[in-house]
């Protein structure tokens, strides 16, 4: 929803120079094969986890488990929104990149990271993705590996960050002076990158430093990892929310009704929100002052203002932009989008999985709450609606969208229409089963959830229907990524000219009336209270004790 | 100045008073968060700058 998309997307990659597309498409693929990897091997967890599949040793699981969130969480997610940026600052600058080679350096930091933590995790004790250096043992050398796995990871995040922020201020000064609202947000958002580079190296500097015999064990480990990890938070959401305003304009024609200068403020809005929301992370620890806890929980409301109110202005825009095409009724406008095209049926899908994570989201930071849930399986049922049904089905909705335009194929393909919806009933499925069995305390990182036939029947159960979802999901993202993934090298049907979205009615659409956005805000708010008032009921009718820890 | 160079200073300026907060009121005492919040406020006041120079 930019001012400026008057040329397409296909056409600012065009822009591009070869070597720049060649970057951009290497990102993407180096992504999506993390992203594979990570999939089968989270897959392998549930399954073993719903008595389908036996690792050899339980160690043998726990490695799976921790290469799964690394490749997934670190991976994927990085160099997926690595590409995405470098998207956006080449839609912004409509001419190639600068410090296009910082960007390959970064690619191949990011490929050694990737190469240690795997080292590392074979090769010594399962940290988990955490890193937790109580469980190292003697192991050091492993750990040490594995940590220096996130110290590469930091390294190739500035590396990759930098071209971005160079091509978008370039692009500022050969424009009018200023950006448009998703230049604006890009260059934010590449900021924050940036800080979680630093707050990567802070989290473990210490740790590597410990493992090489250079220092003394860290103690505040743990800490350090929640607030590197509320970073990782906000950065894919954000990221997540400029996936949407960089799509709707090529899929709908539709623009920002609301102006730049609004957009603008919603992104800053994500940056000024990120460290005062990080203090209910503060909540597991034991001995906190009460005022902390009420201020930490006060905080803590604003979390989903920046991603409510960016979801207000994509929706509203699109609606109103409807409607002042004649779509009538309270869905027409809804009814009147282009459902052919699988990206069209990608964010309906993430919008809905964006409501269901942000209702379970707002239960568990509550303070009575947190250290009941944290270390449950709650935590992966919620987190997995964000991750997978949010923010990675929007990121690969770029990259399929984008492919064509850098030199591989992507044509269009009925089933692929469905993929989306398998993934979000396979996540539905491991959602409210993970969030059921964390309400009776069932733990998130064990293997074997029946404890050997002492855990309540309910647990076994609920553990099979978390490995059907598990399946399903497993399945449809395995389809989606082997079917973009091989449209980046060259298989697959051959995608041709994409249809040029309707032309945006900007004065007609600012005098429609767009409720249905505020609506689903309205009813999402409902939705939130209703949760926590059940959570709290259940929490109080179960003889549940808290084992609080340092989950998240 | 720009609204592009204002909206950088000002979640430079929050992360600041933030940073500030962590590290001098004892009960929001965070390992780490001082630090990490500081370093993010020099960080997008170098990114203002940077913007604003062109």
């Amino acid at each position: 929803m930019t001012p400026n998309t008057h040329s397409s997307l296909s056409d600012s990659l065009a822009a591009l120079a070869p070597g720049d597309r060649r970057l951009i498409r290497s990102l993407f693929i180096a992504a999506l094969a993390a992203l594979a990897l990570g999939l089968l091997l989270g897959l392998w967890v549930a399954l073993a986890r719903a008595g389908w599949a036996r690792p050899d040793l339980p160690e043998t699981g726990y490695r799976l488990l921790t290469l799964h969130g690394v490749a997934v969480f670190f991976d994927w997610l990085t160099l997926a929104q690595a590409g995405l940026l470098l998207v956006l600052a080449a839609q912004e600058r409509k001419a190639p990149l600068s410090l296009a080679w910082m960007g390959w350096a970064g690619l191949v930091v990011m490929l050694v990271a990737f190469v240690l933590h795997l080292l590392g995790t074979v090769w010594g004790n399962p940290l988990l993705y955490d890193g937790s250096p109580e469980l190292v043992a003697e192991a050091s050398q492993g750990a040490l590996l594995f940590y220096s796995g996130y110290g590469a990871l930091a390294l190739g995040l500035v590396l990759l960050a930098l071209p971005g922020l160079a091509t978008l201020v370039k692009a500022r000064k050969a424009g009018s002076g200023s950006w448009s609202a998703l230049g604006f947000g890009a260059f934010a958002w590449a900021g924050l990158l940036l800080v979680s580079a630093i707050a990567l190296a802070n989290t473990f500097l210490p740790a590597i430093l410990w493992a090489a015999g250079w220092g003394g064990m860290p103690a505040d480990h743990a800490t350090l990892w929640h607030l590197l990890f509320h970073n990782m938070h906000y950065l894919p959401l954000l990221g997540t929310m400029l996936a949407w305003y960089l799509l709707l304009p090529e899929l709908t024609g539709a623009r920002s009704i609301f102006g730049s200068g609004f957009s603008k403020l919603v992104f800053c809005l994500y940056l000024v929100f990120v460290p005062p929301t990080s203090l209910y992370h503060m909540f597991l620890e034991p001995g906190l002052d009460p005022m902390v806890l009420v201020l930490g929980s006060l905080l803590s409301l604003f979390i989903g203002v920046p991603t409510i109110a960016a979801f207000l202005v994509v929706m509203t825009s699109l609606e109103a932009h409807g409607r002042a095409r004649g779509a009538r009724g309270g869905l027409g406008w809804l009814k009147a989008l282009d459902w052919s095209q699988t990206a069209t049926h990608s964010l309906a899908a993430a919008v809905i999985n964006l409501a269901l994570g942000g209702v379970l989201a707002f239960v568990l930071i509550q303070e009575k709450l947190a250290g009941l849930l944290s270390d449950t399986f709650f935590v992966p049922g919620y987190f997995h609606f964000m991750t997978l049904g949010v923010v990675t089905l929007s990121l690969l909705t770029v990259a399929e969208r984008i492919a064509p335009a850098l030199g591989g194929r992507g044509g269009s393909v009925a089933w692929a229409r469905y993929l989306p919806w398998l993934i979000t009933l396979g996540l539905f499925l491991f959602g409210v089963a993970g969030v059921v069995a964390g309400s009776q305390g069932m733990p998130r990182r064990v293997l074997d959830a029946s404890y050997e036939g002492l855990a309540p029947t309910s647990w076994v159960l609920l553990s099979w229907i978390i490995g059907i979802g598990a399946l399903l999901m497993a399945l449809g993202l395995g389809l989606m990524v082997a079917r973009i993934g091989a449209a980046y090298l060259g298989f697959g049907p051959k995608a041709l000219a994409a249809e040029q979205p309707q032309a945006a009615l900007e004065e007609l659409a600012l005098k429609q009336g767009a409720w249905g956005a505020s609506l689903a805000v309205a009813l999402l708010l409902t939705l939130i209270t209703a949760a926590t008032w059940g959570a709290f009921a259940l929490m109080r009718s179960l003889p549940v004790i808290a084992i609080g820890g340092a989950g998240h | 100045m720009s609204q592009d160079v204002l909206l950088l200073g000002l979640i430079s300026a929050v992360w600041a008073v933030l940073a500030l907060a962590y590290a001098l009121v004892p009960m929001l005492n965070m390992p780490g968060s001082a630090l990490i919040w500081g370093s993010g406020a020099g960080l997008f006041l170098g990114l203002a700058l940077w913007v604003r120079r062109g």
